[in-house]
């Protein structure tokens, strides 16, 4: 065991190639011990593979992959029973009864903690004689977070858990995530694309993009760096390639929409250089800065471009 | 025992403001309308996450802002209290922060071309609908 070790996952020059396409391309990324990490990122980002990668069941091509202070090609069961996993899926064996399903967790896991169990799935209709695969998606979300919980591992990875459930679903959801004391010294690893969720739970944000990181902050701090300029340029405005910072950019009735990283008062000063009269700027919600961060690299059709 | 005050407030997603700073101007708006006294607790951090559905690190955050702002004080063991109102800015701090806020008020004001009468109509009719609670 490796407790004293600062990071949950430690990646160097970590590289993972499917024929012609790198998934994760030369990451650094260190996440530290304790509290909830966001990761976001378009389609095709990596995060998939990351974890696969990260839980053993896939070789990277090059560079170094850690979880919990272990190398992830060489985890024993004791490692991964340091590790909570909850996919999208919520995948749980159809044809077991809930009473068995979690008979045999308890077995598993010499940590389990029946009243975390209890405590959690309290939220959901959820019977012990009842088979899984007749439970609703939802139920199966509460099972399978209740299942994670109970395990209590040092680290909780938790792929698009609230996709799909309704919104009563989901609001217990996040509450036996954030306050059930179930999960306080547990690291959370949330995979999401719902920035209102995200921006209710996550103490910090990593968006990867092409298998790269791209950032690594608190999320207030993400969305301070973006903002949203109109100026009313003439023609087309200056020649996009020439703006600083640029994420995106929109024509709309004649005026100029940019959404820019990391500009001051210089970019209103580059605009009136090109003409613009008017100049206006805006902060953005953390919603519209991810949107416009992971739009610039964003694939499009060819015709589009 | 006396219970923490309510503390009404909502955050909106999709407002540019970061959650934690909705809060802190929710709850110095609610001090300077008088909805909340000096004497009043407020909820838990824990608590007010919950009624919010965010994590309580963020509540965290804001109560730390408000408090090394002197809006609120700790109580050892007994939780936050809206604390009593003094100047707890410098003066040139207060000066500082009116014009960035009259400039910003101005500027977003002056391209929708109302006549200035009218605009200040608007502001002192505002500021009355404030006055009664402070005093109350």
């Amino acid at each position: 065991m490796n407790t004293d070790n600062d990071y949950v996952i430690e990646t160097q020059a970590l590289s993972k190639r499917y024929g012609q396409k790198l998934a994760l391309d030369n990451l650094d990324l260190a996440i530290p011990r304790g509290r909830i990490h966001a990761i976001v990122g378009a389609n095709g980002a990596g995060k998939s593979t990351l974890f696969r990668v990260l839980l053993g069941f896939l070789p990277q091509t090059s560079g170094q992959a850690r979880i919990l202070g272990r190398d992830s090609q060489k985890l024993n069961p004791d490692d991964r029973s340091r590790i909570g996993f909850v996919n999208e899926e919520h995948t749980v064996t159809g044809w077991l009864k809930v009473a068995q399903v979690v008979a045999m967790q308890r077995q598993q896991y010499r940590r389990w903690q029946q009243e975390i169990f209890d405590q959690v799935i309290g939220h959901y209709h959820v019977l012990p004689q009842q088979k899984v695969s007749q439970l609703s998606r939802g139920e199966r979300a509460g099972l399978n977070l209740a299942l994670a919980l109970a395990q209590r591992p040092e680290l909780l990875v938790l792929d698009e858990p609230t996709l799909g459930l309704d919104v009563v679903a989901k609001r217990a959801f996040l509450e036996s995530l954030m306050y059930s004391n179930t999960s306080d010294d547990c690291t959370v690893i949330y995979c999401s694309h719902q920035m209102e969720e995200i921006e209710r739970v996550a103490d910090n944000l990593i968006i990867l993009e092409r298998g790269r990181l791209m950032n690594m902050s608190a999320p207030e701090d993400f969305t301070a760096r973006v903002s949203h300029w109109v100026a009313d340029a003439p023609f087309k405005g200056p020649d996009p390639r020439s703006l600083p910072g640029l994420l995106e950019r929109q024509q709309i009735d004649g005026l100029q929409h940019y959404i820019v990283l990391d500009q001051g008062d210089d970019f209103a000063q580059f605009l009136r250089q090109s003409g613009a009269r008017n100049v206006h700027s805006m902060p953005v919600s953390l919603d519209r800065a991810v949107n416009a961060f992971l739009s610039k690299n964003h694939a499009v059709p060819a015709a589009a471009a | 025992m006396a219970r923490p005050h309510a503390l009404m407030i909502q955050i909106a997603a999709g407002d540019p403001r970061p959650i934690g700073k909705q809060i802190v101007d929710a709850v110095r708006m609610k001090i300077a309308t008088g909805e909340l006294l000096p004497g009043d607790q407020l909820p838990s951090v824990r608590g007010l996450a919950q009624q919010l559905t965010i994590n309580p690190n963020t509540v965290a955050k804001a109560y730390a802002e408000l408090t090394a702002e002197g809006w609120l004080e700790a109580r050892q063991g007994l939780g936050l209290y809206v604390a009593v109102p003094r100047q707890r800015l410098s003066e040139g701090e207060r000066e500082r922060r009116l014009d960035e806020a009259v400039g910003r008020f101005i500027n977003d004001v002056l391209p929708l071309d109302y006549p200035p009468d009218e605009v200040q109509a608007r502001i002192a009719h505002e500021f009355q609908q404030l006055a009664p609670r402070k005093i109350a």
